[in-house]
């Protein structure tokens, strides 16, 4: 506990989609009080490992030896299931 | 009334696309101050691309037209990237007006059937800008460059409704399809491909391990490194001397980081308007079985297309230096790699070799067509006033600078009277067969991932049925 938690939000680009669900994030954490720090990057980025982070969202699928809890970023796209993806955000956030 | 064409030219892109924006956005619904912050982004954003990419042409161009003099290697089109392409098009004069333009496109196809796939993905309308603004300088005539935008959408979706059944099973993405301009036309190359390395004994079975490529190749994904690394080789091939070699290295790297930020600025800016826009089509498609049109972004996390993309930054160096009459030299897309092979992988079942002698042929033929309509690349960036210092250098980029339909429009265009028409026509049709060949659920097909196999990218595609 203590300090902001740290999301690192992925995508192909470390732009496009990500640069979507990087806003929503944000403005759902600051709404929850949850104090975030959100970086993006480019899924080649995260083959050498997220180990500063608490939670990666992402749109695309993940590397296999990233072991840091994640949420598929894909509701926030699609506009479809975006509660509970934002749900899940919350709990993975507060039992980091 | 010249006048105020000219007072418009003028002001430039910069200047022009947010307050156009500002007016979209307010009429879609948005609150004024946020659609006024937005619109400030963009232009924004603009300025900061235009910064970059003086910075890539000033640092970049001597190094080549060194290496042209004395090396006779004649690589003096520079790749500008995609984030580079992507301003141009939405900068063009067709891009002030490709989100009505294709929203409209779009909408009557959904009504007439002819497509499934509502295209929700509007950062990804300066595709079809891009061809659209091509198109009008070529023909002199922004009418016909809004035609080719609105045939170029049409293409897309047919292609992305064709697809969708390989995409949604490989990928995991039940209802979504990917009508992206970058990736979607090079389905026409696989599946033909597909179908002739299913038929040649021996190299039917070859395969690849993703995961030891990415281990081992893993670097070719650092884009900063890759431009320390290019710019140090690049400076000395070009004979700078020490000092110019190291700044070229630190430059290039920045080129790589900084340029893709910039656009993210301008992305930002085109969020608030782009969610109205959405909302405003799906209100008009309530409860209709529709796919969900998305970046193909989204499917580049798969092993298979990391691997092959990892793969094909050094191939397409190699092609580009030896192919006979190209003069790209590739940097900037270097790093979309991705976006080329994302929809073939599929159609390959997740096979890396397929897909990176795929990739290859995509390559080389893109290369000429990247070399082909440099000249007017280079005068669709000088129109947003992106210019090169000097005028030895060209632009071009590889997304879509590189792309086959690209290159069918910018050869069509040269004859738009008979070109233009024949190819609204094709697209229709081609739209036509697709939407008939559409059952309401898909049955397998060649090239589709076979029950045997896993079918889900994420549970490792290489492993051999039964090995």
């Amino acid at each position: 506990m203590g300090g902001p938690k740290r999301i690192l939000i992925v995508c192909g680009t470390g732009i496009a989609t990500s640069t979507v669900v990087a806003r929503k994030v944000e403005e759902y954490c600051r709404e929850q009080g949850i104090e975030v720090i959100v970086d993006q990057a480019k899924v080649m980025e995260t083959l050498r490992g997220v180990e500063d982070y608490d939670l990666v969202i992402s749109t695309t699928q993940l590397p296999a030896g990233v072991d840091t809890p994640s949420v598929n970023g894909l509701p926030f796209l699609t506009g479809v299931g975006v509660d509970q993806a934002l749900q899940e955000i919350k709990e993975k956030l507060s039992a980091s | 009334m010249s006048g105020v064409t000219q007072f418009i030219t003028s002001l430039g892109a910069a200047v022009v696309l947010p307050i156009l924006i500002f007016v979209f956005a307010v009429i879609l619904g948005q609150r004024p101050g946020r659609a006024f912050r937005s619109a400030l982004l963009i232009g924004i954003g603009f300025v900061g691309i235009g910064l970059v990419i003086n910075l890539l042409l000033e640092q970049l161009g001597p190094a080549a037209e060194g290496m042209a003099k004395r090396l006779q290697v004649d690589l003096t089109v520079i790749d500008v990237g995609w984030p580079s392409t992507s301003a141009i098009a939405f900068g063009s004069q067709v891009g002030a007006f490709v989100i009505p333009i294709g929203l409209a496109v779009n909408i009557v196809l959904l009504a007439v059937g002819l497509t499934r796939t509502l295209d929700i993905d509007l950062w990804n309308y300066w595709h079809i800008a891009f061809t659209g603004a091509l198109v009008a300088i070529v023909t002199d005539s922004i009418l016909w460059g809004f035609a080719a935008a609105a045939i170029h959408m049409v293409i897309l979706l047919a292609l992305a409704d064709w697809s969708a059944p390989w995409i949604q099973k490989y990928y995991n993405f039940p209802g979504i399809s990917l009508p992206h301009g970058t990736s979607a036309p090079y389905v026409f190359l696989a599946i033909p491909l597909n179908y002739l390395f299913d038929r040649i004994p021996k190299v039917r079975s070859w395969q690849a391990d993703p995961e030891a490529i990415q281990r081992r190749f893993g670097i070719f994904g650092e884009s900063i490194i890759l431009g320390l690394v290019l710019g140090i080789i690049l400076g000395i091939l070009g004979g700078l001397p020490i000092t110019g070699v190291l700044q070229l290295g630190i430059n290039l790297a920045a080129v790589m980081l900084l340029l893709p930020r910039m656009v993210s600025i301008l992305m930002e800016g085109l969020i608030p308007i782009s969610e109205a826009a959405r909302d405003f089509v799906q209100r008009r498609f309530p409860g209709r079985n529709l796919y969900i049109g998305l970046d193909s972004a989204i499917a580049v996390g798969a092993p298979a297309v990391i691997a092959t993309a990892l793969l094909m930054v050094p191939i397409t160096l190699a092609i580009a230096v030896v192919l006979p009459g190209n003069r790209v030299l590739p940097f900037g897309d270097l790093a979309t790699m991705p976006f080329i092979v994302c929809m073939m992988v599929p159609i390959f079942r997740g096979n890396i070799f397929r897909s990176v002698i795929a990739g290859a042929i995509a390559i080389a033929g893109g290369l000429y067509i990247a070399t082909w309509i440099s000249p007017t690349f280079t005068r669709a960036a000088n129109n947003v006033n992106f210019e090169a210092p000097g005028n030895a250098t060209q632009l071009s980029s590889l997304v879509d600078g590189a792309n086959p339909v690209t290159g069918v429009f910018y050869g069509l265009a040269q004859f738009p009277l008979v070109g233009m028409p024949l190819l609204a026509v094709a697209a229709l049709l081609f739209a036509w067969w697709v939407s008939r060949r559409q059952p309401e659920e898909p049955s397998p097909r060649e090239g589709e991932p076979r029950p045997e196999e896993p079918e889900h990218a994420r549970e490792e595609p290489q492993i051999q049925p039964g090995g």
